[in-house]
């Protein structure tokens, strides 16, 4: 198995790639491509478990680091690493890789073989990204996730679906070329696409301006951040099931993992200069993803408005530029990842039986279709940030860490404006599950409706389990960023001459205290 | 008045071993088409392709070997020379190999089908010999080899209107640019009483002329370079003619003119480059028409409804990002040309060939018939998406290193908006070439939709395009130093 | 007696490729064109000519004038030939007339 362990990323990576060529090309028969197609996905998802099992907490660097020689002698590397921040996002991908493909057994009919290998492509294109340390290597990853993602939004979409697709193309195709461009000028300076080249450049502080909103606003849209979050509605509500849950669970994801990793380190006094605004679009977006989500009428519409907010909050966390903020979007991520793919797959649950997913359509499910009504309220729930499970943890350390930024100014009225946040989610979120599922079960059509298959329910219950894990035990998931998070924000804490002891948040062990509310502390 | 001429040595022709391949095949496919009459015909087509293949051989496995000036001054053989010769070669290759199954070209409708392969053999020669040119006797001649018989190939189905409109179009404005240009070469012939290049360079930096003579000639000889490459704004021809012409005629002038234009170009301005640079100003000038160039052939290519006409506007735009790496002709710059113009041929090629496939079986090039072709034709619509992605400069396809290159260099020298409009203009890009996927795999297959049957040829040929595409978008180092070699000569 | 310089000759040239220039721009007749475009290199052989008897001393000009007279030739050949096609397919020489191809 060593050769398997030596080179643990790229197997982690290029075994979905695999496993779709093998489904196109030998096994084109519906089922087989279905059970090729889970098997790769689970044999993945075990690969990465190695990743957890022998990380090192305490090496900030990068781990399991890969590096052939790739182009132009030496300038272009196939370099990949992963620290910390990777690994939980990477996991996060695996995690949900399998569930996905389960969650389309009955939802997607046609070109069965095709929409497998799809999914499977896209899973290699979003681990590389997250695992790329070139920055070439990272720009061709991030460009591959679009293809699969068009596809899968316009063959097996609903009845827009032509135009959700194109839209959600030119939007983050559009962002990300200004990208490329801010990359190519840096190669021309350092030379060298390795990403540790380019954080060794001595940029100007004006350059890094530029630079820096090249970078920000490819992944700002990729968030999507207010005002760049107009694709997303669309993108949700035309995508597959499975498409929304990945697109929810991991691909927005890919925009603050960007900031994160590139945005802040690389442009430290760019990011300090412009960061603010950027938390202020955030708060203005989960002010605004949450007042439109309390209109909306169709379902899924609503759950993709509450991404918009939620993820207003990582980059607020983000922004923060301290330990906590960052912890805390991360977890955010996580968390957000387990509970608005769970949300996805819950309506596309429904929306299988009826067609429909206007929220007058129904009410009273909770009668016909008690389990369905449970897991519901527990994972709505989970979105709101209810204390004890993983929604809560995130959001708190964003507000925490926030509110004692001393980069971001006016942080105090940041955080108090973004926690009307927090009300408004619980606000729409409730209402919403009191229409739907409490009250009587007036409309016929509802009356005759199964509740959830053993499938269904196994789709979800390890989403349920992970819901809870992380809603009460931070601890391990969070000693594992740690060091990572410090490393990243170094260079910003370095510009203002402070050590980053100065920020650092510890979290008791796990044997010491399993409640989250007290793991964090402020030296 | 006795002038000292180099008399050509016999042994000069040792370095003419592609063009001679090429020219000889011209000749016997010609002889072979009379002496061997038959339905199809096999003996020219044998002749050119074995003819091409051979010139691709002998290229690859013995490149020039440094600057070698034969035939007095008339021509230079160097690398440079050599990088052309295998870039025209492989797609002369590839064209005779699609013409055979090609509905258009191997028709009822026409006698005389092995003129065609002995034209494409002749087309490649003179190709070569563009390449090759180091004095304007030799430029202005083998621009017109190529055009004349271009002017034919592009009216070869002599019974259709669009084809003889085509060819008109064609051969008019050829003609008058081509006269342009030699009116402005015999200006520069005046000024400087030089005929080859290095020569004209030497005399102007002796005797600097004013800045409005030098614009005058320049303008002049740019509207024949212009029209060849079809650079707004001298690319009026260009839809017409590639809409008009048979599609494997239009796949072939899309990129083997286009690059010998290129080749000739950057030879001519890169050797009399200084003088030209002190009297005007022509990083300016050429980002200005690379700009427009692009921005113009994507704008327009947005409302096309015929894919083929589509395609022939968004070879204009290519023509723009090309120009890019022309702005200081720094080494850097015309290298990313060269490899742009490698992965151009094979992608652009590519993309052509699907449509004549295509236009084949379903006799159609318009959009809307491409419903559901994804399904309908699923191995040669998933080489077009290959293609496509390609076009627009998307990892992992070879388009994407391309542009890489030439943004780099624009970077690198400073011209930031001009790298911005390039990104914005492929963005512009992204939106038309998807709506030939998106017609491709989004629209339902219509009830009443003919069958797709594409020819085993094709399938061989699209391959053949498609496998490098996918290759030079993950592994180019080779490939990128074939380029570099080939300036590295000058 | 004025004598005939440089000057006399490039100006029959120039007026010989402004009337080219002229001739392809306003004539519709496709016959009429090419005879434009005869005018634009004869009035560019005059040129050469003409510089090389009085700028540089040598043959190059001269050369470059024979070529371009074949050139010609064979350029009327093929353009002729496409004519005549024209005339077939479409029963005139008028340029306008000919719109097979959308604009």
């Amino acid at each position: 198995m060593t050769f398997v362990t030596d080179s643990i990323l790229s197997w982690v990576t290029f075994l979905p790639l695999a496993g779709a060529l093998l489904i196109l090309l030998f096994a084109r028969k519906d089922n087989i491509a279905r059970l090729i197609a889970m098997g790769v996905a689970v044999a993945d998802f075990i690969l990465s478990l190695h990743l957890w099992f022998h990380f090192d907490n305490a090496n900030a660097a990068d781990q399991f680091t890969e590096l052939v020689p790739w182009l132009a002698n030496g300038k272009i590397n196939y370099s990949m690493g992963l620290d910390g921040v990777s690994l939980l996002l990477v996991l996060l991908t695996t995690f949900l890789g399998p569930l996905v493909i389960l969650s389309t057994w009955s939802a997607i009919k046609h070109r069965v073989a095709e929409s497998m290998a799809f999914l499977l492509f896209l899973q290699t294109a979003m681990i590389g990204t997250f695992l790329a340390r070139d920055m070439l290597l990272f720009y061709v990853f991030w460009e591959a996730m679009l293809i699969p993602m068009y596809f899968i939004i316009g063959i097996w979409g609903g009845e827009r679906r032509i135009y959700a697709a194109v839209k959600l193309f030119i939007y983050t195709m559009a962002g990300s070329l200004l990208m490329l461009v801010a990359i190519l000028y840096m190669y021309s300076q350092a030379g060298t696409m390795s990403l540790d080249g380019f954080m060794s450049l001595n940029i100007p502080a004006e350059q890094q301006m530029w630079l820096f909103l090249a970078f920000t606003l490819a992944f700002a849209i990729k968030v999507p951040l207010f005002p760049f979050h107009t694709w997303l509605p669309d993108a949700h509500v035309e995508a597959p099931t499975a498409g929304s849950v990945i697109l929810a669970g991991i691909l927005l994801k890919m925009g603050t993992y960007g900031m994160l990793r590139f945005s802040i380190p690389l442009f430290p006094s760019a990011a300090i200069e412009f960061g603010p605004w950027f938390a202020v679009l955030a708060v203005i977006g989960i002010i605004y993803g949450a007042l439109v989500a309390m209109v909306q009428k169709d379902v899924k519409k609503l759950v993709a408005y509450s991404s918009v907010s939620h993820l207003g909050f990582v980059v607020l966390g983000l922004f923060s530029l301290t330990a906590a903020g960052v912890a805390g979007g991360i977890y955010q991520m996580l968390a957000h990842g387990l509970s608005t793919g769970a949300l996805f797959l819950l309506v596309g649950v429904i929306y299988e039986r009826r067609h429909t997913r206007l929220i007058s359509d129904f009410g009273g499910l909770a009668h016909q279709m008690p389990v369905y009504a449970s897991i519901f309220l527990f994972v709505t729930l989970a979105s709101i940030g209810l204390p004890g499970l993983c929604g809560f943890a995130g959001e708190f350390m964003v507000l925490f860490g926030s509110f004692s930024s001393t980069l971001l100014p006016h942080a105090k009225l940041l955080v108090i404006l973004s926690s009307t946040g927090v009300i408004l989610g619980a606000i729409y979120m409730l209402w919403m599950y009191q229409r739907v599922f409490l009250g009587k079960l007036a409309n016929e059509a509802n009356q005759s409706l199964k509740d959830m298959s053993l499938r269904e329910i196994f789709v979800l219950l390890p989403i349920l389990i992970f819901i809870i894990v992380l809603g009460i035990l931070p601890g391990p998931f969070l000693e594992k960023i740690e060091p990572s998070i410090d490393r990243l924000l170094t260079p910003v804490l370095e510009l203002r001459q402070e050590t980053p002891a100065d920020h650092h948040i510890t979290i008791p062990h796990t044997n010491e205290s399993h409640d989250s509310q007290t793991e964090m502390e402020i030296h | 008045m006795f002038v000292n001429i180099t008399i050509p040595n016999w042994s000069d022709f040792a370095h003419f071993v592609p063009e001679a391949i090429m020219f000889g095949a011209f000749l016997l496919a010609l002889m072979g088409d009379v002496i061997v009459r038959g339905r199809k015909p096999v003996v020219p087509f044998l002749i050119t392709l074995l003819g091409a293949l051979a010139a691709l051989y002998y290229s690859f496995a013995s490149p020039p070997v440094g600057d070698a000036g034969v035939l007095g001054s008339l021509v230079m053989i160097d690398s440079f020379a050599g990088f052309f010769r295998i870039v025209f070669s492989f797609v002369a290759v590839v064209t005779i190999l699609f013409s055979w199954s090609s509905e258009e070209i191997m028709g009822s409708t026409r006698e005389h089908k092995g003129e065609y392969y002995a034209l494409i053999a002749l087309m490649t020669g003179g190709m070569m010999v563009m390449a090759e040119a180091r004095d304007l006797v030799m430029l202005f001649m083998s621009m017109e080899l190529v055009a004349l018989t271009s002017y034919v190939m592009a009216g070869y189905m002599r019974n259709s209107l669009r084809s003889t409109e085509a060819s008109l179009k064609y051969v008019i404005f050829g003609a008058v640019s081509s006269g342009i240009m030699l009116f402005g070469m015999s200006l520069l012939f005046g000024m400087t009483g030089q005929m080859t290049f290095v020569g004209i360079r030497d005399a102007l930096v002796a005797n600097p002329v004013n800045d409005l003579s030098m614009l005058v000639v320049l303008i002049m000889i740019m509207a024949g370079f212009g029209y060849k490459i079809a650079m707004v704004p001298f690319h009026f021809w260009c839809p017409d003619v590639y809409e008009g012409a048979p599609t494997p005629v239009s796949a072939f002038f899309s990129v083997g003119p286009k690059a010998a234009g290129f080749a000739l170009m950057i030879r001519f301005f890169f050797t009399v480059f200084q003088p030209i640079v002190d009297t005007i100003d022509w990083p300016l000038m050429i980002a200005i028409l690379s700009a427009v160039t692009m921005t113009y052939g994507n704008i327009v290519a947005v409302k096309q409804t015929n894919v083929k006409r589509l395609l022939a506007y968004s070879s204009i735009a290519h023509v723009g990002y090309l120009l890019m790496g022309f702005l200081l002709l720094t080494p850097g710059g015309l290298q990313a040309i060269l490899f742009y113009l490698l992965v151009y041929a094979v992608m652009n090629l590519g993309a052509f060939m699907f449509v004549s496939a295509i236009n084949n079986s379903i006799k159609s090039e318009e959009l809307s018939d491409y419903a559901g072709l994804g399904f309908r034709a699923p191995w040669a619509s998933v080489m077009m998406f290959i293609f496509l992605v390609s076009l627009v400069g998307l990892p992992p396809a070879a388009g994407f290193i391309g542009k890489l290159y030439l943004f780099t260099e624009v970077l690198r020298e400073g011209w930031y908006w001009l790298a911005i409009v390039g990104v914005l203009n492929s963005v512009i890009s992204l939106f038309y070439y998807m709506q030939i996927a998106r017609a491709m795999y989004f629209e339902k297959v219509p009830e009443d939709a003919p069958a797709v049957k594409i020819a085993p040829l094709h399938y061989v040929t699209m391959a053949l395009l498609a496998v490098p595409t996918l290759i030079l978008g993950l592994y180019w180092s080779e490939f990128k130093a074939i380029a570099d070699q080939a300036i590295a000569g000058f | 007696m004025m004598e005939v310089g440089l000057t006399h000759y490039l100006t029959v040239g120039a007026i010989l490729f402004t009337l080219g220039i002229f001739a392809v721009m306003t004539r519709r007749n496709t016959v009429a064109l090419l005879m434009g475009v005869e005018l634009i290199l004869n009035g560019a052989n005059v040129n050469f000519v003409a510089f090389s008897r009085f700028v540089e001393t040598s043959i190059d000009g001269h050369i470059m004038a024979a070529f371009v007279i074949v050139l010609a030739a064979a350029e009327a050949a093929v353009a002729l030939a496409i004519v005549l096609a024209m005339f077939r397919n479409f029963g005139t020489v008028h340029v306008d007339s000919v719109d097979s191809l959308k604009q």
